[in-house]
């Protein structure tokens, strides 16, 4: 598939805001961990502008965004509109969570609430890709785990950082426990992305030229797709790279998006400190980029099978 | 299967030529009609891009000196179990109960692309310069045309082709001529194992066993 990179800022920014609101209502849940004031000036507000940003992203992946109300409107069939609605949902959450911090009193329902709906929103997000049954490299669980631990990990370490840079005032959460937290996020989903290019390059396409167009014979190969210049078919269903670049890419990854974070989680462990969490986070975005591109990169669809041959 | 009807065409391989005269019929007929414009960009430039319901592929089989040449059309084959529609957010994506034709209301249409990913086929296209999804609408506007002559009220693909290699009909509807090839003559579904059960249909190449046996012959 070609990579989109709306959806790619999409999906990365929201998905460290959905993360770091998860944390913050995961430990507000019982008592209240984090003070209202580091709330209110900077964890929400932050949390907010991720979101708000990738609901912009998204609008550029629309060739109408002008009609984009009308894609809340099959939430009983498709998940693309249920995400549709789960975004403001979220958005909506954290604005009353906000209003109640403002007087210091949140709510535990509203904590369980934000719970619900950031989770609610990886599911809709991933069970798009999911979903489509003949994307085999899409079509199984691991695309929603790995999506919510990616995000669940650069929400982490922007948490870190936020409450790094409140100083102590951040009460109960101390950065330490949260570096430890964050590094073994990072392996577990580090584990899991090895183990889902294992899996993809060991997938039998379960369609091949023989169910594809009928013909009986053996050696079936396409001498012309019907046209020469290009279509939306030949644009929007493959990559156009190189497997060199592909290849550099996946090392790119691996090192940017984990190894590199991780390096610098285990070192904050010991010594907490801004520039290097600020760090961690910016090299891991980087390399959430770049994985969420070869998540696009890496899924072949079936209708590739009909567009081989130019001539 | 339901009892509805199901329109479709069944594509006959043993006769079609690869002319292309659908591709251009349809072309013509569609970006003037109620589904038009089909827009074409660059259309003079070394790289022209333009939306098409059908196109006619090419593909060969075999080792020489036993190889054959099929000259494959492909459009929307108007699934009876469609994957591209419940994804549609909209609800711009649509089945008809009354024919089984699988169209795209343009005025809903917010050009996300989601159904292209969700077909299997390839049979839609975004056209470029409208930002909408378009497919084959089994020409929905000849078949049930207030004013044109009867014999013309079928798609324009299947009056334009020479050899008649396309057979247009309700494939619910045993006795109607689309049925009785399908049933008489091995008609098969394309990529059977999404399970998507596209009413349009494809004749198997009869003729090879007629060449294997004079082979043989010899």
């Amino acid at each position: 598939m070609r990579p989109q990179f709306s959806i790619i800022f999409f999906t990365t920014l929201a998905g460290m805001a959905q993360g770091l609101l998860f944390f913050i209502a995961l430990s507000n849940l019982y008592s209240q961990a984090t003070p209202s004031a580091f709330l209110t000036n900077l964890a929400l507000p932050v949390a907010f502008v991720l979101l708000a940003l990738g609901l912009v992203a998204s609008f550029f992946h629309l060739g109408h965004p002008e009609r984009a109300w009308r894609a809340a409107m099959m939430w009983r069939t498709s998940w693309l509109s249920r995400e549709v609605i789960a975004l403001p949902a979220l958005m909506v959450v954290t604005i009353a969570i906000y209003m109640y911090a403002l007087t210091d009193q949140v709510p535990q329902w509203l904590w369980l609430a934000l719970l619900f709906t950031t989770v609610a929103l990886w599911i809709c997000t991933a069970k798009i890709y999911q979903c489509i049954r003949f994307i085999q490299e899409w079509s199984h669980p691991s695309t929603l785990t790995n999506f919510m631990l990616l995000g669940l990990t650069s929400g982490l370490i922007l948490l870190e950082l936020l409450v790094a840079l409140r100083g102590n005032s951040a009460a109960q959460i101390i950065d330490a426990p949260l570096s430890l937290v964050a590094f073994l996020l990072l392996f577990l989903s580090f584990n899991l992305k090895l183990w889902i290019w294992r899996r993809n390059r060991s997938l039998k396409p379960k369609s091949n030229l023989a169910t594809a167009t009928g013909i009986k014979g053996n050696n079936i190969r396409q001498t012309s797709m019907g046209l020469m210049g290009g279509s939306f078919n030949t644009r929007e269903f493959f990559h156009h790279q190189t497997d060199r670049m592909i290849a550099n890419l996946r090392k790119i990854i691996l090192l940017c998006a984990y190894v590199i974070p991780m390096i610098l989680m285990a070192y904050a462990i010991s010594t907490p400190n801004i520039p290097m969490i600020t760090l961690a986070l910016l090299i891991n975005y980087l390399g959430l980029l770049a994985e969420r591109w070869m998540f696009f990169a890496e899924a072949n669809h079936p209708q590739n099978l009909y567009y081989q041959r130019v001539s | 299967m339901s009892k509805n009807k199901q329109l479709a065409l069944v594509i006959d391989l043993n006769v079609c030529v690869g002319c292309h005269a659908c591709v251009t019929s349809c072309k013509e007929w569609n970006t003037s009609g109620s589904a038009g414009p089909l827009t074409d960009l660059n259309a003079y430039g070394a790289n022209p891009s333009g939306t098409f319901f059908n196109r006619v592929q090419t593909f060969e089989a075999g080792t020489f000196p036993n190889t054959q040449t099929v000259h494959f059309p492909k459009s929307c084959l108007h699934c009876e179990e469609p994957p591209c529609v419940p994804v549609c957010p909209t609800g711009a994506s649509y089945k008809r109960k009354e024919d089984g034709i699988v169209l795209v209301d343009y005025d809903k249409c917010i050009g996300c692309s989601y159904c292209s990913w969700a077909c299997p086929y390839g049979a839609r296209e975004l056209d470029q310069e409208r930002q909408v999804m378009t497919k084959c609408t089994l020409c929905v506007d000849r078949i049930y045309s207030e004013t044109l002559p009867e014999s013309e009220k079928k798609p324009a693909c299947v009056l334009a082709c020479p050899t008649s290699a396309r057979i247009f009909g309700d494939v619910h509807d045993p006795e109607s001529a689309a049925s009785k090839a399908i049933e008489e003559r091995g008609g098969y579904a394309l990529m059977p194992e999404w399970e998507t059960q596209p009413a349009n249909h494809y004749l198997p190449r009869s003729i090879m066993e007629t060449i294997d046996a004079a082979r043989n012959d010899k």
